[in-house]
């Protein structure tokens, strides 16, 4: 459907023609930095902008939070394997340990409407890392928080580090982490702000080991691809006209004001459409990925 | 049944000079399990530091590996447990919520934060909360006391201690600015290069809440052959134990609920219970924000369903139920006797005794005035007057 068709792009600084033996020979790991955009449709957005046409009722609110973790990068390449993003260093934004990693994209800067009080003045709109050189043509990647770290206790240094601390982020309803926080507010609504929190929910934890969170019956990670992307000259658009596609967003029908992952919350009905991951009003959806997230809306690929 | 399986504890004296728990108990020594913490525990610690005197029927408490029992840690965690400036705006402690002499609860219906946020359910009591296999009301993913305690300091939704991103670094700085603190803070991390954090806070606390053991009612000295129980108490207490109130079934531990684990605890089970108390409408809602394990399940048939409390100190801690809807026990026995409450005005109206989720345990019992006063007389021996005045667990600073 949104198939865009680009140049297969070549991250090899030298010639890469004959480079089917992923990075062997003399051609290194080659960088690859993904960058993101908060957008409302093709309007770049952010603290303090407002935002029209929201929803079902074409409302206007301005931006209150933009924040997500981003994990398991895979870059696509042009053979159609699915090679791992290897992320740079562990930093403020940044974790990876063994095979689980994830980074912390946050686009707001906590002024305008985002509270300077769980807001942070720090930003980060990009995942970078390297993969071995070849030709890559797409990516593919999660928003969610790995299961190994999600659960975490965030104050305890030794076991929990940046970007997993950001109090903002964690969810202690689930004994977890929020995955997004998205919000847009008006005063004048009668319920004045949309939260959307996506995050794992069913979460049990097993008293008998002291395990934190054993299973969650909802995980909620939405994995989604670009398939044609080409991190030189195009960047990743986090769209909120389509998360709330659908939605009246000045009202709260049910449950938490907006949608935060509630199993039968009406407001995720459509939100959780858009993320294309399986949610039922009944509450007997699965959390898990339909189809790989082929038909969601919210990122899509963007000229830089 | 409860084995005593001590190892890695050490018996370090049975039923020995324990003054402070109405004797015939254990003392336990805690030999820290290990020298060097495993996984999840921070820094090192000293072992061998901790003495459980524990009442007897009680089993030794289980310890997360990474936080094990020192007295320095249960001292540093009793003056963060009182101390004001732990809150975002300096206005409350852990003790604003959680009163010793109400069994560590706070005497309202539900709890307000420190800035003035209502907090859905009512502040819980804190005897005992060592074993407690789940620790809130309902939320069944909150296993520890050291990741329950990340909800009160930072939880935004209600706001109760209002420590958040943007003042958190600040919060610490206060707490480090006091005279007596840096020192406890080394005494109890020793091992620690910087020992003041808030993962070392939520551990002190977390200690000194496990050290809150209550055991020493007019029941228990009873059990022990110490104490008589009058003729109202003893026909409540059959009538409690019995067949007819069934209140045994969620309330029969030695801890008087069903949330129970141990250092020996091999498989712990974690129920909850639709008691009646609501059926907005007849369609099976609670009141919005309250309805219990549906929350984090989604499943209807977990609508309305809550753990069960601990019955011991009960007369102290009233309102009663998860939103203090019921002002007295009296008024819990009624409701109890009739199987259910029904509704039947305004917008919480609805007939709880049809609630579909109800436990087939709450059945209409018929209990007559003497019975429930029965009742009641014996849920008043379950209070431990040591405990909610014993001054190890009061506030250290000088009243001002």
């Amino acid at each position: 459907m949104n198939t865009r068709t680009f140049a297969s792009f070549t991250l090899a600084a030298v010639a890469a023609a004959s480079l089917v033996a992923c990075g062997g020979g003399d051609d290194g790991p080659q960088a690859v930095e993904i960058q993101f955009a908060a957008m409302a449709g093709n309007t770049a957005i952010g603290c303090g902008s407002t935002v029209t046409g929201l929803g079902s009722t074409a409302a206007t609110g301005n931006v209150k939070d933009f924040r997500f973790y981003i994990s398991q990068v895979k870059m696509i390449r042009d053979d159609g394997v699915e090679v791992p993003l290897t992320l740079t260093a562990n930093d403020n934004w940044n974790y990876t340990v063994g095979s689980d990693s994830v980074t912390l994209v946050d686009l707001e800067n906590a002024t305008g409407d985002c509270p300077a009080a769980t807001g942070t003045t720090g930003t980060n709109a990009v995942v970078k890392g390297t993969v071995p050189a070849g030709t890559y043509t797409g990516v593919k990647m999660t928003m969610g928080v790995p299961f190994a770290f999600n659960h975490t206790d965030w104050a305890n240094p030794t076991t929990t580090k940046a970007p997993l601390d950001i109090q903002a982020m964690a969810w202690n309803w689930q004994g977890g982490r929020k995955f997004a926080k998205i919000e847009v507010t008006n005063p004048a609504w009668t319920s004045p702000t949309f939260n959307f929190h996506l995050g794992s929910t069913g979460c049990i934890g097993n008293p008998a080991t002291g395990t934190q969170v054993s299973s969650c019956t909802a995980p909620n990670r939405m994995e989604f691809k670009l398939a044609g992307f080409n991190p030189a000259t195009q960047k990743v658009a986090v769209d909120i006209k389509p998360l709330l596609d659908g939605t009246n967003v000045t009202i709260n029908q049910a449950a938490a004001t907006g949608c935060m992952s509630g199993g039968t919350d009406p407001e995720c009905l459509n939100v959780f459409k858009a993320l294309a991951i399986d949610w039922k009003a009944d509450g007997t959806g699965t959390g898990l990925p339909i189809y790989g997230g082929a038909a969601q809306t919210l990122f899509r690929a963007i000229a830089k | 049944m409860m084995p005593r399986q001590l190892a890695p504890w050490v018996l370090a004296a049975a039923a020995a000079a324990l003054t402070g728990c109405g004797g015939g108990g254990t003392t336990v020594t805690d030999t820290g399990g290990a020298s060097t913490p495993p996984a999840g525990g921070v820094g090192t610690f000293p072992s061998g530091n901790w003495t459980w005197e524990l009442p007897t029927g009680f089993p030794v408490p289980k310890v997360p590996d990474g936080n094990p029992m020192s007295t320095a840690k249960v001292d540093l965690g009793r003056f963060l447990f009182y101390d004001k400036r732990l809150s975002g705006n300096g206005t409350q402690s852990c003790a604003s919520c959680h009163h010793q002499d109400k069994a560590f609860t706070d005497g309202r219906p539900v709890a307000i934060g420190s800035t003035g946020d209502m907090h859905p359910r009512a502040a819980q009591p804190l005897m005992n909360v060592a074993y407690n296999a789940t620790l809130t009301w309902v939320n069944p993913s909150l296993v520890t006391l050291e990741k329950q305690m990340e909800v009160p300091l930072f939880g935004d939704n209600p706001v109760e201690m209002g420590v958040n991103d943007s003042n958190k670094a600040d919060v610490l700085q206060r707490i480090t600015s006091d005279p007596l603190h840096p020192a406890k803070f080394t005494a109890a991390f020793p091992g620690l290069a910087e020992p003041v954090g808030w993962g070392q806070v939520i551990q002190a606390i977390s200690a000194f809440q496990r050290a809150l053991i209550s055991g020493n009612s007019k029941y228990d000295q009873y059990t022990q052959g110490k104490a008589t129980l009058t003729p109202a108490e003893t026909r409540g207490l059959a009538l409690f134990m019995g067949e007819k109130a069934e209140c045994f079934h969620c309330h029969g531990s030695f801890n008087f609920n069903d949330h129970v684990v141990h250092a020996a605890s091999r498989v712990v089970e974690t129920p909850f219970h639709n008691t009646g108390l609501y059926n907005i409408g007849g369609t099976g809602n609670f009141p919005e924000g309250n309805q219990g394990l549906f929350e984090f399940t989604a499943k209807a048939t977990d609508r309305g369903l809550f753990r069960a409390a601990s019955l011991r100190n009960i007369e102290l801690t009233a309102p009663y139920m998860h939103d203090g809807s019921i002002a007295t026990l009296e008024e819990v026995l009624d409701f109890y006797a009739s199987g259910g409450r029904h509704i039947t005005a305004g917008p919480r109206a609805g007939d709880g005794r049809k609630h579909p989720n109800k436990s087939d345990l709450i059945t209409l019992i018929d209990l007559n005035a003497q019975e429930k006063a029965d009742i009641v007389a014996f849920l008043k021996t379950l209070t431990d007057h040591e405990f909610v005045t014993n001054p190890k667990f009061a506030n250290p600073f000088p009243a001002q």
